[in-house]
């Protein structure tokens, strides 16, 4: 982190509205992808995106050291979207919904469909590192940073959500090819 | 290139993320070209790679991403204007921050004196509120003075509709000053709400006419009271007084009183008295005089006697009676109409019957309305005076009655006889009210009687009883006890009541001995001593209460003996007792008895006497064996006594010892220790 970002983002704890609004520009995208990776759902993740940016706003205070804002905001984001993951999966589906739904026909299933699949097989984290590094293009420091990771952990973490997805896909990518 | 192999997948995602270094790319692609899994692998992951950035893409917010999470940031945290963003961004200068908190621990302090009490205001600023508390004060004091002003203007007018005007024709001509005249119009014409400056100056003006304000305000009364004048004449006031006096002859007073009454154009209505057991008169006399005439009546009446107590009161009864007044006018015209009715003589017999009927109510109310207003006319016409006399000294007692009580406890060898002899007494004068006569579980008879006795006897019957036995404790109790009153009086009479005798009977033996002596005599022969003592009391008229011999194993004999004499005969008997012997140990006890009448040559003495011979006084266990073993035993307890002591020592000392060593041990050890190294 440069000193102007850092600057920036001590103003923005102190209050500066218009340093806060500078962050909004630079770090929500952040965390769209943090929400998006674990929501799977792009309405969901955006609100949650807004929900989280008002809650910094509002608690902003909390934070002490302007270093780690960027950090406590993606923080933020990962709980924010475990909570509305969480009550998604407690609403249970009526049966109506079910058989309007109807049995999946399998032979059908697209590759996208089946990526998403695989994709919500994986943990929570790795799906928010995936999102990250395949939304916003990060190197590995920042992700790690972003996700409060040790340094060197992402590679592991980023090869098995890859490996896992890759075992999961193997028929469709043996037909891509 | 094992680590490589083993956690390929980590290498391979890390290729395509870009994130190896180039000697790890190289290292990685040397071990591709070795191994067919690991190629495998990496044409997978290259292939989901791609699909993953593919699907993903699709799924990157749009470019209005940002300005949407803005808008709506914007909407739902609004903009703060105005003095509240100034604020906000003042809080965030360091020093508006600190000024702040300073500001609050002064308000705090602030607050804390306020509620200890202590005085909040900083020296220099006191002067100031000083200053202004003058300047609210004085409009306060104008306020003050002017609102009384208004009160006695009405008090007086109440004396006016009483015929007194007293203060008035003084004031009244007070008021002719004009300079007076325009400042009170100036007064009359100052708002409620005057500025503290205005009002101020106003009083200055008012002062320096010579501190006459006081003139003025009642220069403003006449105005004020004008009005009510003519107003009160038909107002219907009843007025009443009552007032206590202690005079000295009530006749007198009764005389003065109608005197008084008659000068006023008065009457007295009524007077009653009633005569108290001392001959002192009590009454009350009602006085009825005109209104206008009532305070001089009063006056008056106090130079009668000593004044107690005087109330006076004022009753307006004017609403009540012009009410009457107004339906006693309506019940008239009813009442003639109703009477033209029977006079025209129209319409059937029952109607007319219930018109009669009609009147009859009619008239039965105006007549009551009439009486109602007569009895208010009366009472107006003319104040109640009602005036409550008592004559001096009223509390004087008229009587005293002296009352006995006399008490005595009687001895006697037989209560019974004593007891009958004094039932005997009793005859029309000497009268016995309650006899009891008690015999408890051992035999012995106790009595009581009480009787009362006519004055006149109680001397010669006292006496009488005095000789049926021996007399201990006699008392007697004189009460004077005033009737009808309390305290002292030089007239009242002095009556003797009846004399109340209470009497105690017991058998001789219960007496309580006046004097107690217990000596021993020693003699050689006990047995025989003993006998010729108990000779030598009989002949001196003493009794044996008890006697008692011992022997102990020592050979020691006792005689105890214990008998009774009369004090008369006490000092023979102790001189003839020096004759069966030593007499030892001799101890006198005598009880006073205060407040009580005793016969003293016949009180009863004991004497307790223990006649001993010694025994013999050396012990069995002598000679040299028995003093050596007894010598062998002192010293063994004396050994074992040390030992003991020696032990407290040891224990005492020990634990000092051991430190002291342990400590001299530890330092040699240290010592020891330097030296080698």
């Amino acid at each position: 982190m440069d000193a102007s970002e850092r600057e920036q983002c001590r103003a923005a704890i102190q209050g500066d509205r218009e340093a806060f609004e500078m962050i909004i520009r630079t770090q929500s995208r952040t965390l769209f992808a943090i929400a998006y990776g674990i929501l799977q759902n792009r309405e969901e993740a955006e609100d949650v995106a807004q929900d989280v940016l008002v809650k910094a706003w509002k608690t902003r205070w909390r934070v002490r050291d302007p270093e780690k804002f960027p950090a406590w905001l993606a923080a933020i984001a990962r709980h924010q979207a475990h909570d509305v993951f969480r009550k998604r999966r407690t609403v249970p589906l009526s049966e109506e919904t079910i058989e309007a739904i109807g049995p999946e026909p399998t032979d059908t299933i697209s590759l996208d469909q089946q990526l998403h699949s695989a994709l919500a097989a994986l943990p929570e984290l790795h799906r928010a590192a995936l999102t990250l590094r395949y939304f916003e293009e990060m190197d590995y420091r920042t992700i790690e940073k972003t996700l409060g990771l040790t340094n060197g952990a992402l590679r592991g973490i980023l090869g098995r959500a890859l490996a896992s997805m890759r075992k999961q896909l193997r028929p469709a990518l043996a037909s891509m090819d | 290139m094992a680590t490589i192999h083993n956690e390929i997948d980590d290498w391979l995602a890390a290729d395509l993320h870009g994130d190896l270094s180039d000697a790890e790319r190289s290292a990685l692609h040397a071990h591709l070209l070795d191994c067919a899994a690991c190629r495998k692998a990496h044409q997978e992951t290259k292939t989901m790679n791609k699909i993953l950035e593919e699907t993903l893409a699709q799924e990157k917010p749009d470019l209005q991403f940002e300005q949407r999470m803005l808008a709506g940031f914007r909407s739902r945290v609004p903009q703060r204007s105005g003095p509240i963003k100034l604020l906000s961004d003042l809080m965030r200068l360091r020093a508006a921050q600190i000024a702040a908190v300073a500001a609050v621990l002064l308000g705090l302090v602030q607050l804390g004196r306020m509620i200890t009490g202590e005085n909040a205001i900083a020296p220099r600023a006191r002067d100031r509120f000083a200053n202004e508390q003058l300047f609210e004060q004085q409009p306060a004091q104008l306020a003050d003075t002017s609102e009384p002003d208004s009160a006695g203007s009405l008090a007086k007018t109440d004396e006016l509709a009483a015929g007194k005007p007293k203060d008035l024709a003084l004031a009244a001509p007070l008021a002719t000053s004009e300079n007076r005249l325009r400042l009170n119009k100036e007064f009359q014409s100052l708002p409620a709400t005057v500025a503290p400056a205005k009002a101020v100056k106003t009083e200055m003006a008012a002062r320096e006419t010579g501190g006459q304000t006081e003139a003025m305000n009642h220069a403003a009364q006449p105005s004020a009271a004008e009005p009510p004048v003519t107003e009160l004449a038909n107002r219907k006031l009843i007025r009443n007084a009552s007032v206590e006096l202690e005079i000295v002859s009530f006749d007198d007073a009764v005389q003065k009183i109608t005197a008084f009454a008659n000068e006023e154009r008065g009457y007295v209505a009524t007077t009653d008295s009633q005569k108290q057991a001392n001959g002192k008169l009590r009454g009350e006399v009602v006085v009825k005089v005109l209104p206008e005439n009532l305070d001089r009546f009063l006056q008056k009446i106090r130079g009668l006697g000593e004044l107690k107590n005087q109330t006076l009161g004022t009753e307006d009864v004017t609403k009540a009676y012009f009410d009457t007044d107004a339906r006693l006018k309506n019940a008239r015209v009813m009442e003639q109409r109703l009477i033209d009715m029977l006079q025209t003589k129209t319409g059937k017999v029952s109607d007319l019957l219930q018109v009669e009927k009609e009147l009859g109510r009619v008239r039965e109310q105006i007549e009551k309305m009439q009486g109602e207003l007569k009895y208010w006319d009366s009472q107006v016409q003319f104040a109640t005076v009602t005036i409550s006399l008592a004559e001096k000294d009223m509390e004087e007692p008229a009587a005293f009655l002296i009352k006995e009580h006399a008490q005595l406890a009687l001895y006697g060898p037989d209560v019974e006889k004593i007891y009958n002899d004094i039932k005997a007494l009793a005859s029309p004068k000497v009268q016995v009210t309650n006899a009891q006569l008690n015999r408890d579980y051992l035999g012995q008879v106790s009595a009581r009687i009480s009787i009362l006795i006519a004055p006149e006897e109680s001397g010669a019957v006292v006496d009488r009883v005095k000789k049926f036995g021996r007399v201990e404790n006699f008392q007697t109790q004189t009460e004077r006890i005033a009737q009808g009153g309390e305290g002292m009086s030089e007239n009242a009479k002095t009556k003797r009541d009846k004399v109340e005798l209470n009497i105690t009977i017991s058998r001789e033996e219960q007496e309580q001995a006046f004097q107690q002596t217990s000596l021993r005599i020693r003699t050689s022969s006990v047995d025989e001593k003993a006998k010729e003592l108990r000779a030598l009391a009989e002949k001196q008229g003493g009794r044996i209460r008890s006697s008692a011999f011992s022997r102990d194993p020592d050979g020691r004999e006792f005689a105890n003996v214990s008998l009774r004499v009369p004090m008369k005969n006490y000092p023979a008997l102790m001189q003839s007792l020096n004759s069966l012997g030593k007499v030892e140990n001799v101890s006198v006890q005598r009880q006073d008895r205060t407040g009580a009448q005793i016969d003293e040559a016949n009180a009863p003495a004991d004497i307790s006497i223990q006649i001993y011979r010694q025994g013999n006084i050396v012990s069995h266990e002598s000679g040299l064996l028995a003093t050596l073993r007894r010598t062998l035993a002192q010293s063994a307890g004396a050994i074992m006594w040390s030992l003991r002591m020696i032990g407290v020592a040891v224990a005492f000392l020990a634990p000092w010892v051991i430190a002291i060593f342990a400590i001299v041990w530890i330092a040699k050890r240290l010592m020891r220790a330097k030296r080698k190294l």
